[in-house]
């Protein structure tokens, strides 16, 4: 099910390919600092913002720890306003729910606003099979399917493309040369897909929040392409991860403060939705029918599990891919699943259950913390990466060389005296390799590493070496302690016998 | 009251003047430092890579050495910030997870005991060079050492801090990741050393010497000469150099 | 809707229904509990306290309101009543040179009187007057929409707009350029004050669409250069009354 966008197999592969296109490098180093930046800005400028992700954390926490009893009234309030829902355990089942519909409505054409469930499933592909056109309408997700590619960004589809390009496949579909001018690409977009708009008898969306006590689905985006798909054409039909809910309206505030914030730096994105069923019965616009699909898809492997529940809190505000240094070298499409980034590299494995086959994703990461920093609603994913690693290994799906290494490496330093001969064995060794205090061979394991770097020799005396001789100079060269510093450290060691867990850990 | 050394494997076997640094400079301020010698690796490397039953082996060399110690004070945040995952990492075991437990509610990283628990911000040192700083992820982000390290290059005489752009980015380290992932790291700490040279600093200081050894070897590779040191060295030598 | 349709939509129905009890008891188990059936305490309902009792005075909801849906590319002008909105309305017409302009229905905008002022050649039609019409389409010509404001919120700079029949969605969107009539007391401080509202209301009573506008619809999709009016209105005017 996995479209992996290139014929590379690995993430190294991959991350080779985009390391050695410039163009791509530069384009997304220019729009994801843009993007941080920007957020950063919007949090200093509102204040407080590490009560206002506490609180969205919370929030979040809350409602997947009761997702049963608030998925449940969701769907019966939706289905109260009139809305038909359905559930699907698998992506098959949801695409076979969204035909049934579309062959049921006899329609030629979807409208479709940004939704990366859809991507999940695969959807267009199969509306296409059975002679649906199914049209992407958010201007970055039109040229990605113009180009035949899949999203490389959870917000900015198109991150990886430059005007040029984009003019050429635009031109293309004009069907006459459109000059590289925004304002006249976008213009053509802007009229190409308002015929489509008119004349679509589905219009899909994804969903960007349920609130379970009124039923109501919340759509956030600046274009107004997701209003026009919820607005003109008859049928709409809305897929959502099932995770997707908060229990009320008040709720939406916290996530109307974290999303756009996070995602874009703007106060508020230039459209927020409510739609609350479909269109009552005196409206003249507004789907008639209305189908709101409920999706799991590997979601629901989360619950439960203390170390990847929390995967469920996401908002899906790409803050984290802004923030990732790693995302910012290699792009999206490196990652080769559906969702990119930090978030991709734990959701791909997490939702599709084979962490093993997904785990080289998992070794795409310093372990930085950028992007739990970056998170509005504080997922670790820093420390789900390690647990991603970890779980491969014990399923014995470790590399047999780094298996063999880490032996090694527990069999050294678990014990100190033979991690003091096999320093001394080291300190003899390298004088083999060892030029001018540094070592340059490109060899071995070490080869990537000696690429870009000059690595130090050991020091002829390690700090165990030297201790005897240092122990003697300090204390013979001891400076009495200030009172008022033991008095303070006195203090400390007695109050960390009430205080729970470390200090730190920001 | 029994002040310890974590020295860190790399602290060790590479960088033993950093240890040394500390060691004088605590006894400046009347601290003599105990060094446990049965320590050796707070197992980073192999918990990082998902090989926890290895981590595991390691980390008790860690727990044993500092068990009666009141205070656990080493050169790297990271490594530090290791200690703090030995709770996750002993959760199962009881017996070491107590003693888990109490490891991380006495360790600090350097300037962290230097500022939090000692209350010193002010070495009386003197450093007339134009210095940038790196602040190691793990110590910033995971310890929330931010301010500290800052306040204390503050009260350097003739220190002049020139800001380093993008400073909070990874330096492209992340152990195993750096060959696992050899090009994309390289990508990342060459970008560093581009932000590093461009700053114009004389020196560059840091707070984990896993970074500043990725640091330092790429700007040796490309040829550039910023000298790389550890903000205890750079204190120390500039109370020495004050003192003359 | 033919009967086999209404059969089959029916028995999709019961098929969901079916499913729901399987989904939702998969979570629970999923969860290692039983299910939760009664409502569960949230204690982190909504915004933060301190949040809750931020209010801005009058003239700062202005400013403020006035400032930020400014730096989000929209115009704003404080007028001192549904007079001065008329002519501004009208000026713009001329100036603009707009042929169609489409209304929202409804007591207040029916005062405003758009229709007896404008002249030839503009036509002003009212959104769903006449039953079968093809209402979209009409909205997709127009030059103008004229909406009045139900809600709006300093702090981000937004306008709430609430469907009903004679309050169509298409008219805050297909048209060019966007009027919309803010009431003074309309104005809020926070989003929260609005969203309390539709909390309160409850599943039934709540319309079909609820809108919140802050701006011209915008992409920064190319480039990350900054585009106006790519699908919805380009041009976006708040008129502050009173």
């Amino acid at each position: 099910m996995i479209d992996r966008g290139t014929t590379a197999s690995t993430v190294k592969e991959r991350a080779q390919l985009a390391l050695n296109d410039d163009f791509l490098r530069k384009a997304v180093k220019f729009t994801t600092e843009r993007l941080r930046n920007g957020k950063e800005a919007a949090a200093e400028q509102h204040g407080n913002w590490e009560e206002w992700r506490e609180r969205g954390k919370q929030i979040r926490l809350h409602t997947i720890a009761y997702l049963d009893y608030y998925l449940n009234l969701f769907a019966d309030n939706a289905r109260a306003n009139g809305v038909h829902v359905h559930f699907a355990e698998t992506a098959d089942e949801a695409v076979k729910i969204t035909l049934a519909i579309a062959e049921h409505r006899g329609a030629r054409s979807v409208v479709k606003s940004k939704s990366m469930v859809t991507e999940e499933l695969h959807l267009n592909r199969a509306l296409e099979s059975i002679g649906v056109e199914a049209v992407e309408t958010d201007l970055g997700e039109y040229i990605i399917q113009l180009a035949g590619e899949t999203p490389s960004h959870i917000i900015i589809p198109a991150i990886h493309k430059n005007r040029y390009q984009i003019a050429d496949l635009l031109s293309a579909e004009a069907g006459e040369i459109l000059p590289p001018d925004t304002a006249i690409l976008a213009g053509f977009v802007r009229r190409k897909l308002r015929e489509k708009f008119l004349e679509a008898d589905i219009g899909m969306t994804g969903c960007n929040f349920a609130i379970a006590e009124t039923g109501s689905m919340v759509l956030f985006e600046n274009e107004g392409n997701a209003r026009m798909v919820t607005t003109v054409p008859k049928t709409q039909i809305t897929l959502m991860g099932m995770e997707r809910i908060i229990p009320s309206w008040a709720d939406l505030e916290v996530m109307a403060t974290l999303l756009p914030r996070s995602a874009t730096g703007q106060k508020m994105t230039v459209y927020m939705s409510g739609i609350t069923g479909p269109k009552r019965k005196h409206d003249a616009d507004g789907p008639e029918e209305m189908h709101i699909i409920i999706v799991d898809n590997g979601r629901s492997l989360q619950l439960g599990d203390p170390e990847f529940q929390e995967l469920l809190n996401c908002i899906r505000c790409g803050a984290c891919l802004n923030a990732c240094p790693v995302y910012r070298h290699i792009g999206g499409h490196a990652y080769g699943g559906t969702y990119s980034g930090p978030i991709g590299a734990v959701l791909t494995p997490a939702l599709n259950g084979n962490v093993a086959e997904w785990d080289d994703i998992a070794n795409a990461s310093s372990l930085c913390g950028a992007c739990y920093e970056a998170c509005p609603v504080k997922i670790p994913l820093h420390e789900m990466l390690v647990y991603l690693r970890r779980r491969k290994v014990e399923a014995g799906r470790g590399s047999k060389a780094e298996s063999l290494g880490m032996k090694g490496f527990a069999a050294v330093m678990g014990g100190a005296r033979r991690y003091r001969t096999a320093l001394k064995l080291a300190q003899l060794g390298q004088k083999l390799v060892v030029r001018d205090g540094g070592i340059r061979m490109k060899v071995g394991p070490l080869k990537g590493w000696s690429s870009y770097r000059v690595t130090p020799a050991l020091a002829d005396r390690s700090f165990r070496q030297r201790w005897d001789t240092l122990e003697q100079e300090i204390r013979s060269g001891l400076s009495e302690i200030d009172p008022t510093v033991q008095k303070r450290m006195e203090q400390k060691r007695q109050e960390r016998g009430q205080e729970q867990g470390g200090h730190g850990h920001a | 009251m029994k002040v310890s050394l974590f020295i860190t494997c790399l602290g060790d076997a590479l960088y033993p003047r950093v240890g040394e640094a500390m060691a004088r400079l605590l006894a400046r301020n009347g601290v003599v430092l105990d060094f446990p010698r049965v320590q050796t690796c707070c197992g980073q490397p192999a918990f990082n890579s998902g090989y926890w039953k290895e981590a595991r082996t390691t980390a008790r060399t860690i727990l044993e050495a500092f068990e009666d110690s009141d205070f656990v004070i080493s050169p790297s945040g990271s490594c530090t910030g290791m200690i703090h995952h030995y709770p996750k990492l002993f959760e199962n075991e009881p017996v070491w997870l107590e003693k888990a437990e109490n490891l991380q509610r006495k360790s600090y990283e350097f300037t962290q005991f230097l500022v939090q628990v000692m209350g010193i911000t002010d070495v009386g040192a003197s450093f007339p060079f134009k210095v940038t700083y790196h602040p190691s992820c793990h110590g910033s982000r995971l310890l929330g050492v931010r301010e500290e390290p800052l306040e204390l290059m503050r009260n350097v005489k003739g220190l002049e801090l020139v800001p380093l752009p993008f400073a909070e980015d990874c330096c492209g380290f992340g152990g195993t990741f750096a060959v696992k992932m050899a090009d994309i790291s390289g990508a990342m700490v060459t970008e560093k050393t581009d932000h590093v040279l461009e700053s114009e600093a004389e020196v560059l200081v840091g707070l984990d010497m896993a970074c500043l050894m990725n640091i330092a070897g790429n700007l040796r590779y490309r040829g550039g000469a910023v000298r790389v040191i550890h903000l205890a060295e750079l204190l120390e030598e500039g109370v020495s150099r004050h003192d003359r | 809707m033919p009967d086999t349709e209404r059969s089959w939509l029916a028995e999709m129905e019961s098929r969901s229904l079916a499913k729901q009890e399987a989904f939702i008891n998969g979570i629970a188990a999923k969860l290692q509990r039983p299910r939760v059936l009664d409502k569960p305490a949230h204690p982190f309902r909504g915004a933060p306290d301190f949040w809750q009792t931020f209010e801005w005075p009058v003239t700062e909801r202005i400013e403020r309101f006035t400032e930020n849906f400014r730096s989000a590319g929209g115009h704003v002008s404080r007028l001192p009543d549904l007079d001065a909105a008329r002519s501004f309305i009208a000026g713009k017409a001329a100036e603009m040179e707009a042929r169609h302009i489409l209304r929202q229905d409804g007591p207040e905008l029916e005062a405003l009187n758009l229709e007896g002022c404008l002249p030839e050649p503009v036509r002003v039609a009212v959104w769903n007057r006449e039953p079968g019409d093809n209402w979209k389409e009409r909205a997709a010509e127009a030059d103008f929409g004229v909406v009045y404001a139900d809600y709006a919120a300093a702090y981000t700079g937004s306008i709430t707009v609430l469907s009903d029949a004679g309050k169509g969605r298409s008219v805050s969107l297909l048209p060019t350029v966007l009027m919309a009539i803010v009431p003074v007391e309309r104005l809020k401080t926070r989003l929260g004050e609005i969203l309390g509202d539709f909390d309160r209301s409850g599943t039934g009573a709540l319309p079909a669409g609820i809108h919140f506008i802050s701006g011209p619809s915008r992409s920064a999709d190319i480039e990350n250069d900054l585009t106006i009016g790519v699908h919805g209105p380009g041009i976006v005017y708040a008129l502050i009354i009173g």
